[in-house]
């Protein structure tokens, strides 16, 4: 009830101005996003009506770049070239005999899939090219003095420009690299963070929300673990989760969720601030990754005494220990202990796999640090303001109201879910072409 | 301030047993004193950590997984961990304070949880449990498991693709083995036999519950007094499952209360080596198994290498394949395979 009064004495202005940023996020498909980091005066006018939401995570802001603007860079321009020299040297070693040029078995079935690969985009950018000179052609037509002359250039540029637009487009879309995990299913982890129980009830709360999007999704949402306190909250859970496109959006889940409201526990209406974390890691199929039973320890409490028709027990907890790593998974959902040991082998994969994916994203992006996606467990990515009914995401500062719908996993969420997916592949273009240090 | 009508309690939960066979032999319940049943209102949390505590003081075993299981059940949820915890704090109503106070005397008495809750998981499986039919170890589920891998690449390959395969299951007590089998391999057929009518019952009850029993034939034969029967039965059957009693008879003695009293001697006591039945099992498997038929066992750490000596001894077509551990890696599964010489198979062909 107190914060529904609350919400009144907020001035609603504050609440306009963030509002105002989702359209350019959510609407734009053809508009590339480059991410700077925040400049002195916006800093100051963010800092104000946002302080209290802040930890030190550097905001960002999006400078929103045309699909034009985009292919007037000379850093895109020389991309595009570059990905033709590619794939002109390939083909050519492809196409020529084995006698003429030395290469290897490898090598060539490395290229043959390189060229299979940059067919689509090498495809596109050469239409692009054709269609460009269309308009070179017709751009002359257009001074042309007889005016039926005129008049059927003017028709034809017009459908140009059209193809044009198109195809940038296009190329832009198969520039965006595909994440290896995009197509797995994914094991869900959350966490209570600060807080106490006030931050487990929160976590109770965000799993709920969870499951909600999975059944709005139509995804299936499987428990592996569930710890829960003695109020009804919830210390750690894990649930795999699997259907269609389901690891590429919950994927930008990952990270610390912070709640700011009055806990159901507080006598004196005092607001706190609590967190939890919320870990997506990808489920790895059999084939794609496998772990040596030798390096896992299970342990089980039928381990000490004789077993067997000896000893009756029911507590079938299965706690699986990957040796090498030290990383553990545990299931006490089920009567069976073969279920548990399943359960607890499926969020040790994901465990082990989401380790052996984050080291090779490391490796890849070395340099630089992506803003979204799957890293930074510790980043501070979303608050749910109760006292003002809004949940803002601090990655793309977007804010959503009606936090109950929310809380039920479905449109609200799904809106948030779709910007942060338009704005990582925006940031990924941005990253590719390497552009983050250099003015444009 | 409910703690003060101790005696008030005691009528509400008598020590009684529901087991059949009157198996409250002479160790039975010396005392089954509950706490004092709650006049005004208690929270589950309350109910299970009074429970809890009762348990432990009492000297009953897993006093925290017992009374966290009664509530899961009288709240229709399998664990306490997968029960919407907001439950745990609301009053139980005097119907469930009742059941709670009933079937936590009968596991007070040392009855086992699975026969206080009357069922428990196998595998995939919710299955029906009723003293004195022997409740099935997790150690079972892996023999399951590896039965499946075995017949399901018989099932998916070349020439047995499409032969009808049959597997036979001796001593099925609650049926938890054939079932697993034809609840995963939808074109196997089983036969299960026990030499105890309420085992051959609850199995057929459970069948019926699963919708198995069209695959399923339950006969109660003691294949110790009556092993022509059994061969009447079975012929050409392409695995032969069995957990088997294995205990060596003077480890009887040193069981827990809850084994000794309630389950079925019958199915636990394998004599004075543990191998009685595992003998007459394999005597007689060659007969039973189609060539290249499995035996699959589930035994005492100390057999496998007894029963490959003994086969190797004692068993023509038998051939010992491999001895498997279990999760603890303890070996407890010994696997065997019927293999006829070629002469041999010449002759019957006569």
């Amino acid at each position: 009830m107190a914060y529904r009064r609350a919400v009144n004495l907020i001035p609603k202005g504050k609440n306009c101005v963030f509002s105002l940023w989702i359209p350019c996020f959510q609407k734009s498909p053809n508009v590339i996003m480059q991410t700077v980091r925040f400049h002195k005066q916006a800093n100051n006018y963010w800092g104000r009506t946002t302080r209290s939401l802040h930890t030190g995570t550097p905001l960002m802001v999006a400078k929103l770049l045309s699909v034009d603007e985009l292919f007037a860079k000379r850093s895109l321009q020389e991309y595009l070239k570059k990905m033709e020299t590619e794939y002109s040297e390939c083909l050519r070693a492809v196409n020529s005999s084995v006698t003429e040029e030395q290469y290897s078995e490898d090598e060539l079935r490395v290229k043959r899939t390189k060229v299979s690969l940059l067919a689509p985009l090498i495809q596109s950018i050469r239409e692009l090219d054709t269609k460009q000179k269309e308009m070179a052609e017709t751009e002359t037509l257009l001074k042309d003095e007889d005016p039926a002359l005129q008049e059927l250039a003017e028709l034809e540029s017009e459908g140009c420009l059209q193809d044009i637009q198109h195809l940038r487009q296009k190329i832009l879309d198969l520039l965006i690299p595909e994440e290896e995990a995009d197509l797995s299913d994914l094991v869900l982890e959350v966490t209570a963070g600060v807080g106490g129980q006030e931050a487990m009830l929160f976590t109770d709360e965000v799993f709920d929300m969870y499951q909600g999007y999975a059944q709005h999704h139509g995804w299936s949402f499987d428990i592996l673990e569930h710890m829960t306190s003695e109020i009804g909250g919830l210390r750690h859970a894990s649930a795999s989760i699997s259907g269609p496109q389901s690891y590429k959006r919950m994927k930008f889940e990952s990270g610390v969720h912070r709640v700011q409201r009055v806990p159901r526990t507080e006598k004196q209406s005092r607001m706190h601030t609590s967190t939890m974390t919320v870990a997506v890691l990808p489920q790895p199929t059999e084939i794609s990754f496998t772990i040596n039973s030798k390096d896992l320890r299970i342990e089980t409490k039928r381990a000490s005494g004789a077993g067997g028709q000896h000893v009756n027990t029911t507590d079938s907890a299965v706690r699986i220990v990957h040796l090498p790593t030290g990383v553990v998974a545990e299931c006490q959902q089920e009567r069976s202990q073969i279920k548990n040991k399943e359960k607890a082998m499926k969020a040790l994969r994901a465990k082990l796999y989401s380790m052996k994916l984050e080291e090779e994203t490391s490796k890849r992006y070395n340099q630089r640090k992506i803003q979204i996606g799957t890293k930074g467990r510790s980043e501070k990515i979303r608050t749910y303001n109760f006292a003002q009914d809004r949940i803002t995401d601090h990655r793309i500062g977007m804010t959503v109201h009606d936090i109950k719908s929310f809380l039920l996993g479905e449109d609200l969420l799904d809106e948030m879910n779709s910007a942060l997916q338009e704005f990582s592949n925006q940031e990924m273009l941005a990253e590719l072409l390497g552009e983050n240090n250099q003015d444009s | 301030m409910w703690r003060r009508s101790l005696s008030a309690g005691y009528r509400y939960f008598g020590c009684r047993s529901v087991g059949p066979k009157g198996l409250w032999g002479s160790h039975a319940v010396h005392s089954c004193s509950a706490p004092a049943f709650p006049a005004g209102g208690i929270t589950a949390l309350e109910a299970v950590n009074l429970w809890k505590r009762h348990f432990a003081e009492r000297g009953v075993t897993e006093p925290d997984n017992s009374s966290h299981y009664i509530i899961a059940y009288l709240f229709g949820a399998k664990t306490l961990e997968s029960l919407d915890q907001r439950r745990l704090t609301e009053f139980l109503s005097p119907e469930k304070t009742e059941q709670m106070w009933k079937l936590c005397s009968r596991r007070l008495s040392r009855m086992p949880l699975q026969y206080v809750i009357e069922e428990w998981d196998f595998r995939d499986l919710t299955l029906k449990m009723r003293p004195p039919v022997f409740i099935p170890r997790p150690e079972t589920e892996e023999l399951v498991e590896l039965v499946l891998t075995d017949l399901e690449m018989k099932l998916g390959t070349g020439a047995g693709a499409n032969a009808q395969h049959t597997c036979l299951e001796v001593g099925c007590g609650s049926g938890a083995i054939s079932l697993s089998l034809l609840k995963s391999l939808p074109q196997l057929k089983a036969i299960a036999l026990d030499q105890s009518q309420d085992a051959v019952d609850l199995t057929g009850e459970n069948a019926l519950r699963l919708g198995l029993q069209d695959r399923l034939q339950i006969h109660h034969i003691d294949v110790m007094k009556d092993a022509e029967t059994l061969l009447r039965l079975c012929s050409d059957v392409s695995a032969l499952v069995s957990n088997p009693p294995y205990l060596f008879s003077e480890d009887m003695t040193t069981l827990e209360p809850e084994i000794f009293q309630f389950e079925d001697h019958a199915a636990l006591d394998g004599g004075k080596d543990g191998l009685k039945v595992i003998k007459l099992i394999l005597t007689l498997a060659p007969r039973i198994l189609s060539n290249q038929g499995g035996v699959y066992l589930e035994v005492d750490p100390r057999h496998p290498l007894l029963i490959q000596r003994w086969v190797e001894a004692n068993v023509e077509e038998m051939h010992y394949v491999e001895t498997r551990q279990d999760i603890t890696g303890r070996p407890r599964f010994c696997i065997l395979r019927k293999e006829k010489s070629n002469k041999e198979h010449k002759l019957d062909l006569d």
